[in-house]
């Protein structure tokens, strides 16, 4: 056994032993600091050595208890590991950023390092596990870690605890309600094939289909899991809750929920429908395009007519994630491709903004953008990282976005699906034209208010604000020069998702002791 | 007999439960959530009910009577472990259901008890109960 076998295991456990340390530690916050700022960057080490070696030497399965595939499983293929590296990129700068956004009474001594830990050992369990109702585990880790977060205060956030209680209110309800959609499709799926595991499941319905004995209700399990799955990703008709939920956190959580909580739905459609239902896909497929589209169109009308900079950009999130879904909905190999693509470019420019729009907002002191202006001169970093982000989301080059954007439209149009590609390019307009109208009225033009200047400036970012900040935009510019290692990455994983065979032969492959 | 007064109730809990979070009333949407969960535990332990008539722990004794057909899948007769081709005897009960409800149950009792002190703070933040009042969050 070398020791890449043990990191899938280790991924969720450190995160979960270190929450509990900093319950401990709470009022030693110097100590806090520097230990999580470690923690976090081992994390990302971690799974960078761990993806490197899967890209390398094939998959790697952790059986938890060897008790085989009856057991629970941690599988580390490229999509799972690829995904744990970009949150865990993420999440470390999130925790860098955190330490100096959050205000220390309320969130840094109390919870935000233990909650922030649990957070992350939820993200890595979701995208590690190869047992399904371990999947439905993870998700409550996650939610209810994410609900305690939301509550937290930070510098910037002018969302009174009036709101946020009843945001994470909403936020509880209806994830539970697509919890509880998520077990009845497990338990009617282990009613019908008797395991939980993915590949297992994979191969028995791959055997009952070409017996021709598929039981009709398999169908419905697949419809199911595209509601649960579309619920956390805020695909259309279940979009409405985030542009509550998501403004309501403060800036840190705010770029980890839409950077990256909102990709487990992704995350979740890709392994399941692809590994255990892909039999159904010609059923699922055009729902999510057509879906896809509507998303699209109803995120991106609605950020147009926003005044609250968090609300707009969070109806923003609900427009590219549209477009991720469209890729994933056309369903060639070059579109799923271009869809992992917009998924890890949009994950980095999205969070990148996010922390910036937290600063900005404490810069101004409010966050209604008609009272805010002129703010190039009182802090020029600032203007250029959102301006950045704003022409990564929009897709101008030479940020990560243009190119994510591109290979979405040229690999539709490659697939012949002229109509929806056009309908995206119209809103690709819509999202040019709302980032830069925002971009404009807070960073150009006269400050409103001269005689505060002073005080603007007082409310500068601090110098570890910017480090993660800049660390953001180094990515976000490197995969806008340099796409081919990712594109590569990307086209490997798309491989995978089509042929699932090698996933299945190293999670079946080991003996039953 | 029994599995159709089990899938009646199963099914009617589930219309309770759906009943109760369209509600207006908080602590309603509440327990039409713990409804919800409980029948989707039910409808769980349901599909471990076939028939099997020991506990699921393997002595020696019983051993040397097993087949060995719990645990090993026989894919050209179309025979997937644990489920069982009729006409042969199931001598243990599934016992993954019982773990997998456990579970389930444990976590439900985490999130409604969260959900109901959340649900206080509601109040006490809006003064009332009724949710078609609580929309501060209106963009």
């Amino acid at each position: 056994m070398d020791m890449y076998h043990n990191i899938p295991i280790l991924l969720v456990a450190v995160p979960i032993f270190f929450a509990a340390i900093t319950v401990f530690l709470r009022s030693r916050f110097k100590l806090q600091k520097a230990l999580n700022t470690t923690v976090f960057a081992g994390l990302f080490i971690m799974s960078l050595a761990l993806l490197l070696h899967v890209w390398e030497n094939g998959i790697v399965v952790y059986e938890v208890g060897e008790w085989g595939k009856y057991g629970i499983i941690l599988v580390a293929d490229l999509l799972g590991s690829g995904m744990v590296v970009l949150s865990s990129f993420i999440s470390m700068m999130a925790m860098i950023y955190g330490q100096d956004y959050m205000d220390k009474e309320t969130a840094l001594d109390t919870t935000f390092f233990p909650l922030f830990n649990i957070m992350v050992a939820g993200l890595n369990g979701i995208f590690l596990t190869g047992d399904l109702f371990n999947l439905f585990v993870f998700f409550e880790v996650l939610v209810m870690a994410s609900c305690g977060l939301i509550v937290l205060t930070g510098r910037g956030d002018h969302t009174p605890m009036l709101y946020k209680i009843e945001a994470i209110f909403k936020y509880l309800v209806l994830n539970m309600f697509s919890i509880i959609v998520m077990l009845t499709a497990i338990a009617s799926l282990y009613a019908t094939v008797g395991t939980l595991n993915m590949a297992d499941i994979s191969v028995k319905l791959a055997q009952l289909s070409a017996a021709g004995t598929m039981p009709w209700h398999v169908y419905m399990i697949a419809l199911m899991f595209i509601v649960v799955f579309g619920y956390k990703a805020a695909m259309f008709p279940l979009h409405f809750w985030l542009a509550d939920v998501h403004p309501s956190a403060p800036a840190p959580i705010h770029a980890m929920l839409s950077g990256m909580v909102i990709k487990v739905g992704i995350y979740g459609i890709l392994r399941i429908h692809y590994l255990i239902f892909p039999d159904v896909l010609f059923l699922t497929r055009p729902i999510i395009l057509i879906l896809s589209l509507v998303t699209i169109g109803v995120g991106a009308a609605s950020a147009i007519g926003q005044y609250d900079l968090k609300r707009m950009l969070a109806y923003s999130s609900v427009s590219q994630i549209g477009y991720v879904l469209l890729g994933v909905g056309m369903g060639s190999v070059y579109t799923t491709t271009a869809a992992l693509m917009y998924l890890v470019n949009h994950a980095m420019a999205k969070s990148m903004l996010f922390l910036a729009t937290g600063e900005t907002l404490y810069h101004a002191g409010t966050k209604d953008i008609r009272k805010m202006g002129g703010f190039i001169r009182t802090s020029p970093f600032l203007a250029t990282i959102f301006l950045m982000g704003s022409m990564s989301i929009a897709g101008l080059p030479p940020m990560g976005g243009f190119i994510a954007k591109f290979v979405v439209f040229d690999s539709g149009l490659e697939a012949g699906f002229y109509a929806p590609v056009a309908i995206a390019l119209l809103f690709a307009i819509f999202t040019l034209f709302y980032l830069f109208r925002t971009w404009m009225t807070i960073f150009w033009g006269e400050l409103k208010e001269p005689e505060n200047e002073s005080d603007f400036i007082a409310r500068s970012p601090t110098p570890q604000i910017k480090v993660a900040l800049a660390l953001l935009a180094v990515a976000v510019i490197f995969f806008g020069v340099y796409p081919e290692p990712l594109f590569a990455l990307a086209s490997e994983i798309t491989a995978q998702l089509f042929d699932p065979q090698p996933y299945i032969d190293a999670v079946l492959g080991g003996q039953v002791r | 007999m029994n599995n159709t007064l089990l899938s009646i109730t199963i099914a009617l809990l589930f219309g309770i439960g759906t009943f109760m979070i369209l509600r207006k009333d908080i602590i309603k949407i509440v327990l039409g959530m713990t409804i919800l969960s409980h029948s989707a535990n039910l409808l769980i332990f349901s599909s471990g009910i076939t028939g099997g008539k020991t506990v699921p722990i393997i002595t020696e004794e019983i051993a040397q009577h097993t087949t060995g057909i719990i645990f090993t899948d026989d894919l050209v007769n179309g025979i997937l472990a644990p489920i069982v081709p009729e006409g042969t005897e199931m001598l243990f009960v599934d016992p993954m259901v019982q773990a997998l409800t456990l579970t389930a149950i444990v976590i439900s009792l985490a999130t409604t008890s969260f959900l109901l002190i959340l649900s206080y703070r509601v109040y006490k933040e809006h003064n009332t109960t009724d949710v078609s009042k609580v929309r501060r969050l209106r963009g």
